[in-house]
C-alpha cells in the first residue's frame, strides 16, 4: 500500500514537474509543419543548358527537386513584377540554379496532385535567387506569405538550433534539425561575388529553396546542401533582393567594389609609407562597379569602413556577429544607397572618402562571368566556327576545367595585362576598368571547324585566337561579320596569334556563300550566325 | 660511376662518357680496361630498314641476367619527338618488337647489321617501341671527330602546311609547284636573315617539298627537316623558296637550334640556385615546369608564349621565387611560391646572374629590396640590411652549405 501511494506521490510529483520544464521541452520541438502547407510549395524544374562546344544545340535535359517560398513583394507602380496577373504580389522564390536555363518549371502544393506551371519573373544569378510566378489563380488560394525574421546571432540565449523541411514524398512533410555553425561571408566562383550566408550542419535532407527556422521564425532558405552541410541565404538579405524586385530597374545585392590583400610584413607597410601596426588592408585592384569603386584607387590602404575599423586580415568588429570579414556589414548595417566614408591611407596620407554603398554588377571582363538563359554566340564561315572565350566555354571542359581547359585560354582569366592582345600583339588596356560588355574587348576564338572541302587542310584547327580579319582587328564576336564585309579581293584572310597550329587560313570569297549552304544543311545546323 | 657487363664475364668494367648528345638520346663509352674489348668484335652499321621488314632488338629489359632477344617488323619511319631531351625532334623507327626499359641503348638489327639502337617507347599503346636510326648514329660519330659535340642542326623555321588549294591559289603558287608556307623565322637560326616569313620552300637541295612539309626519303615521305639533321653544324644547305611571285634559290649555313638550353631537358648539371632573405630564386627551365603542380599558366605563359606573342618583352631567363625559407625576415611571405620575378628595386632583371649581381652591388644604405613582378599586383619587399644579417643563419637553419651556386655553373651554350 505503501509503495502504492509512492508511485502516485511520485506520479504526480513527475505531472507538476513537467509544467515547469515542459517551456524548455518545448524550445526544443519541431516547429508546427501545418502552417508550411499554406507557405512552401515543392519545385520540380527541367533544364536544359545549351552546348558550348555545338553552341546551335543544347545539352540533355536534367531534372532537380527542391522548394519555392510564398513570398510578398512591396507594392510598386514601376516594379519589374507588376502586371503580375496574381494582383496581389504573392511570389515564389526560390534558388537561380534550380530555375537557371529551365524549359519547365511547375510547382506542386501539398494536398493538390496537380502540378501548376510556374514562370520565372526575375534571376539574381551573382546572389543565387530567383523570383517565380504562377498565372493560375488558383495556385494562390489560401497561401499565404513567409514571415522573415532576422536572424538571432549569438548573443541571443539558445542562439544555434534551427529547423528545415525534410519532405519524404509530396504528401509526407517532416522537420529536420541543425545547427548554425557561423555567418559567414560566402564566395560564389560563378559570378565572383561574396555575399553573407548562413553555414549549417546537420541539415542534409532539405534541399535548395527550402526554409530555415530558428524558434519558429524563418530566418533564411536553403541554397545548397551535401555531406550533411549546408549554406543558407539569410532573411535580411532575402529582404532586400524582394525590396529591390519591387523596383525597377532591378539592382542586385549591396557589395564590395575591389578585391584586397593582407599586408604581409612590416617592411611591406614600410614601403608603402603606412605608419606600423596601423591596422587595414591593401586595395590590389578596383572594380568598375561596387562599393567604393567610384573613389578607391589600387594601392590604397584602406583602413575604415563607415564606423567599423578593419584588422589587418579585413575583418571587423559586427555588433551582432563579432569578428567578421568586412563584406558582413551588407547583411544588416550597410544597404544599397547608403553613404558611407572610407578611411585609407593614399601615397602616405590619410583621407576620408565620401561615397554611397553600391550593388554587385558583372563589371567588363575579357572572360565573362558564367551566365544562363542566354544562348551562345556564334559565327560560322567555311565551317570556321568564331565564338568569344567565355565561362561557359571554359566549363565545357568539365568540373576541373580550371586545370584541364587549354592553357592557353586560361591565361586569359589571370586579367593580367601580360597576356592581353592586341593587332601589334602589343598591351592594350586594362580591360578590368571597362564599366559595360559593350567597351570591353573580348577574346575571338576559332573553337573548331566544321569539315567541308573548302576548308580541307585547316580541320585541326581548334581553339585558335583570331586577331584579324581582312586585316581588321578582331575584338568582339560582332568584328567578325564585320569583317568578312570586306575581303581582300578574292579571298578572306583570318590572322591568328601565334602559338595556334597555324597562323594565317584564307577562304575564296567566290566559293564561300555555296559552302556556307552546304555545312548548314550537312550538319543540320539551323542557323550560321547568332549574336 | 657507369659499369659495364658482358656476357662473358661476370665482373662489371668501369666505364667514362667520351661524348654525350642530349639533343639525340646517344652517347659514346669508352671501358677503362682494355682487357674488355677482347673477344668483342664492333657491330657493322646498317642502313634504313625497309617498311614492314623484320629487326630484331637486343637488351636487358626490366634488368636481368639473360640477354633478351625480341623479333618485330618496322611500323612507321618519321620525324618524332625524342622523349629524353623533350623539345628535339629527329628520324625515328617505330617497331612492334617489344622495347621496354632495360632494351634502351641495345642494338636493333637486321641481317646481322645494326640498323638503330632502341631508346624509347609509348606505354600508351601496345606493342609500339622506337629506335634511333643509323643516319643519326653516324652523324653523332662524325660530330664528335674532332674531340667535341656541336648538336644537330636545325633551319628553324615554323611552317604551316598548304593542303588547301585555295591558299596556294591566294599565294600564287604556279599549278604544278608545292611547298610549305613558312609562318615564322625563329631569330638567330640558321633561316634568320635567309628565309622570310610569307616564303614558301618549294625545294631542298634537289627534293622537291610537298605541300604538306615532306620530302621524298628512301621510300618514305618524311618532313623536309630530314635535310638538316643528316648535315654538320656549318654545313651549307640550299633551298629553293617562292616569294612575290617568283622562286628564289638560297643558301643556308646550318646553325644548333635557337632556342636556349632552358628548353630543353638538362641533365649533369645542379640546377642553379640564389638565396637571398630567405627567397629561393631560379631561372625557369623544362625540368623545373614539368616538376608536379608546377605547370601554371603564368609559368606556361613565360616558357613557351611570351617569346611566341611578344617577343621584344621576353627576357633572357624568367626569373622564380620558387620558395621561401622560413625566417622573421620574410614572414607573411612564407607560403610563396611560383612568383615571378620582373623587377629589382625598379630594374629589370635578366638572368639569375644578373640578379646576382645586383643584389650584391646594392648600395649599402639601400633600405627595401622590391621585387615586382607583372603577374602580381602587390610587390614584394623585404627589409634589405635584416636579409643580409640573416643570410647566415637561414642557410645554416636549412643546412645549405652556399647561398647561391651560380659561379660554379659553366656557362651554358645550347647543348
Amino acid at each position: 500500500m505503501k509503495i502504492k501511494t509512492l508511485t502516485l506521490y511520485l506520479f504526480a510529483w513527475m505531472l507538476f514537474s513537467a509544467s515547469f520544464v515542459l517551456p524548455s521541452v518545448l524550445r526544443a520541438e519541431a516547429p508546427a509543419i501545418e502552417p508550411w502547407f499554406q507557405q512552401a510549395v515543392l519545385l520540380k524544374s527541367y533544364q536544359q543548358s545549351y552546348d558550348w562546344l555545338t553552341p546551335w544545340e543544347k545539352r540533355e535535359i536534367r531534372t532537380q527537386s527542391g522548394m519555392a517560398l510564398v513570398v510578398r513583394l512591396p507594392v510598386s507602380e514601376n516594379s519589374e513584377t507588376a502586371g503580375s496577373p496574381t494582383k496581389q504580389t504573392l511570389h515564389l522564390l526560390t534558388t537561380a540554379e534550380m530555375v537557371a536555363d529551365a524549359t519547365l518549371i511547375e510547382a506542386t502544393r501539398k494536398g493538390i496532385r496537380q502540378p501548376f506551371q510556374a514562370k520565372l519573373v526575375l534571376m539574381d544569378y551573382a546572389a543565387n535567387l530567383a523570383l517565380l510566378n504562377i498565372e493560375n489563380l488558383e495556385f494562390w488560394d489560401k497561401l499565404r506569405p513567409v514571415e522573415w525574421t532576422p536572424v538571432k546571432s549569438k548573443k541571443k540565449p539558445d542562439p544555434n538550433n534551427v529547423y528545415s523541411l525534410k519532405i519524404k514524398s509530396a504528401q509526407e512533410w517532416e522537420m529536420e534539425s541543425g545547427t548554425i555553425q557561423l555567418m559567414a561571408v560566402g564566395h560564389r566562383d560563378v559570378s565572383d561575388s561574396w555575399l553573407p550566408l548562413l553555414k549549417l550542419s546537420g541539415v542534409s535532407k532539405s534541399g535548395q529553396g527550402f526554409p530555415l527556422l530558428q524558434d519558429n521564425e524563418t530566418i533564411g532558405m536553403i541554397l545548397d546542401t551535401g555531406s550533411g552541410e549546408a549554406k543558407a541565404m539569410p532573411a535580411e538579405m532575402l529582404l532586400e533582393f524582394l525590396a529591390h524586385a519591387g523596383r525597377y530597374p532591378y539592382q542586385s545585392l549591396a557589395h564590395r567594389g575591389f578585391r584586397w590583400r593582407r599586408l604581409p610584413q612590416r617592411s611591406t607597410a614600410d614601403y608603402f609609407q603606412i605608419p606600423p601596426e596601423k591596422p587595414g588592408i591593401w586595395i590590389s585592384r578596383v572594380f568598375p562597379h561596387g562599393t567604393g569603386a567610384d573613389v578607391l584607387m589600387r594601392g590604397d590602404y584602406l583602413t575604415k569602413i563607415g564606423k567599423w575599423p578593419l584588422s589587418h586580415d579585413g575583418k571587423i568588429q559586427h555588433p551582432e556577429w563579432g569578428l567578421s570579414l568586412f563584406d558582413l556589414l551588407f547583411l544588416d548595417q550597410l544597404k544599397v544607397g547608403d553613404s558611407l566614408k572610407l578611411s585609407v591611407i593614399r601615397d602616405g596620407k590619410s583621407i576620408v572618402l565620401q561615397t554611397r554603398v553600391s550593388a554587385y554588377e558583372e563589371d567588363g571582363r575579357t572572360v565573362p562571368l558564367k551566365r544562363v538563359g542566354h544562348p551562345p554566340r556564334y559565327i560560322i564561315q567555311g565551317g570556321f566556327l568564331f565564338q568569344e572565350l567565355t565561362l561557359n566555354y571554359l566549363s565545357m571542359w568539365g568540373a576541373n576545367w580550371r586545370s584541364r581547359a587549354p592553357i592557353r585560354l586560361r591565361l586569359f582569366l589571370e586579367q593580367n595585362e601580360a597576356v592581353m592582345i592586341n593587332k601589334n600583339n602589343n598591351i592594350i588596356e586594362s580591360t578590368s576598368g571597362n564599366k559595360t560588355d559593350e567597351s570591353t574587348p573580348r577574346v575571338v576564338l576559332v573553337t573548331q571547324v566544321i569539315p567541308d572541302k573548302l576548308n580541307i587542310g585547316y580541320q585541326k584547327l581548334s581553339n585558335a585566337i583570331v586577331l584579324e580579319i581582312n586585316g581588321r582587328q578582331i575584338q568582339r564576336l560582332k568584328d567578325v561579320s564585320e569583317a568578312f564585309l570586306f575581303p581582300e579581293a578574292e579571298f578572306h584572310r583570318i590572322d591568328f596569334l601565334p602559338g595556334s597550329d597555324r597562323l594565317t587560313v584564307v577562304l575564296p570569297v567566290a566559293e564561300l556563300k555555296q559552302a556556307n549552304r552546304r555545312i548548314k544543311q550537312n550538319f543540320r545546323i539551323p542557323k550560321l550566325q547568332s549574336l | 660511376m657507369l659499369l659495364v657487363n658482358k656476357i662473358s664475364s661476370p665482373e662489371p668494367f668501369l666505364a667514362d662518357v667520351v661524348a654525350i648528345a642530349h639533343d639525340s638520346d646517344l652517347a659514346l663509352l669508352k671501358v677503362r680496361d682494355l682487357n674488355f674489348y677482347q673477344d668483342l668484335t664492333p657491330l657493322v652499321l646498317g642502313g634504313i630498314p625497309e617498311l614492314r621488314s623484320r629487326v630484331r632488338a637486343y637488351g636487358y629489359p626490366m634488368g636481368g641476367q639473360e640477354l633478351s632477344r625480341t623479333e618485330g617488323v618496322v611500323s612507321r619511319i618519321e620525324f618524332g619527338t625524342y622523349v629524353h631531351p623533350g623539345i628535339d625532334s629527329h628520324l625515328l623507327v617505330q617497331t612492334d618488337s617489344a622495347i621496354n626499359p632495360g632494351n634502351s641503348g641495345g642494338p636493333v638489327t637486321q641481317s646481322g647489321r645494326a640498323v638503330g639502337v632502341a631508346f624509347q617507347s609509348n606505354l600508351r599503346l601496345n606493342d609500339v617501341g622506337y629506335f634511333i636510326p643509323v643516319p643519326l648514329i653516324k652523324r653523332f660519330l662524325s660530330d664528335i671527330k674532332d674531340g667535341k659535340y656541336d648538336g644537330v642542326p636545325e633551319i628553324g623555321v615554323e611552317t604551316s602546311s598548304l593542303i588547301n588549294p585555295h591558299f596556294r591559289n591566294y599565294l600564287g603558287l604556279p599549278e604544278n609547284s608545292s611547298g610549305i608556307l613558312v609562318d615564322r623565322v625563329i631569330p638567330h637560326s640558321s633561316a634568320d636573315g635567309v628565309i622570310l616569313s610569307g616564303d614558301v620552300l618549294t625545294k631542298i637541295e634537289d627534293g622537291q617539298i610537298d605541300v604538306a612539309g615532306m620530302v621524298r626519303y628512301g621510300e618514305q615521305q618524311v618532313t623536309f627537316f630530314i635535310e638538316a639533321e643528316n648535315r654538320q653544324i656549318g654545313d651549307l644547305l640550299k633551298i629553293q623558296v617562292w616569294r612575290k611571285g617568283k622562286f628564289h634559290n638560297l643558301t643556308l649555313t646550318l646553325k644548333a637550334p635557337p632556342f636556349g638550353a632552358e628548353m630543353r631537358n638538362n641533365y649533369d648539371e645542379l640546377p642553379e640556385y640564389l638565396i637571398f632573405g630567405g627567397l629561393v630564386f631560379m631561372a625557369l627551365n623544362r625540368n623545373y615546369i614539368h616538376s608536379p603542380g608546377n605547370l601554371t599558366p603564368s609559368l606556361a605563359y613565360e616558357h613557351w608564349y611570351r617569346e611566341l606573342e611578344r617577343p621584344r618583352t621576353r627576357r633572357e631567363q624568367a626569373i622564380l621565387i620558387t620558395r621561401v625559407l622560413p625566417s622573421s625576415v620574410n614572414s607573411g611571405y612564407t607560403n610563396l611560391h611560383n612568383f615571378i620575378v620582373t623587377t629589382l628595386n625598379g630594374k629589370s632583371i635578366n638572368t639569375l646572374r644578373d640578379l646576382d649581381k645586383m643584389l650584391k652591388d646594392m648600395p649599402a644604405d639601400t633600405r627595401h629590396v622590391v621585387f615586382e613582378s607583372e603577374w602580381q599586383k602587390m610587390p614584394l619587399v623585404l627589409d634589405y640590411k635584416e636579409s643580409l644579417e640573416q643570410q647566415q643563419t637561414i642557410l645554416d637553419r636549412y643546412g645549405i652549405l652556399a647561398g647561391s651556386n651560380i659561379s660554379v655553373q659553366k656557362d651554358k651554350g645550347s647543348q
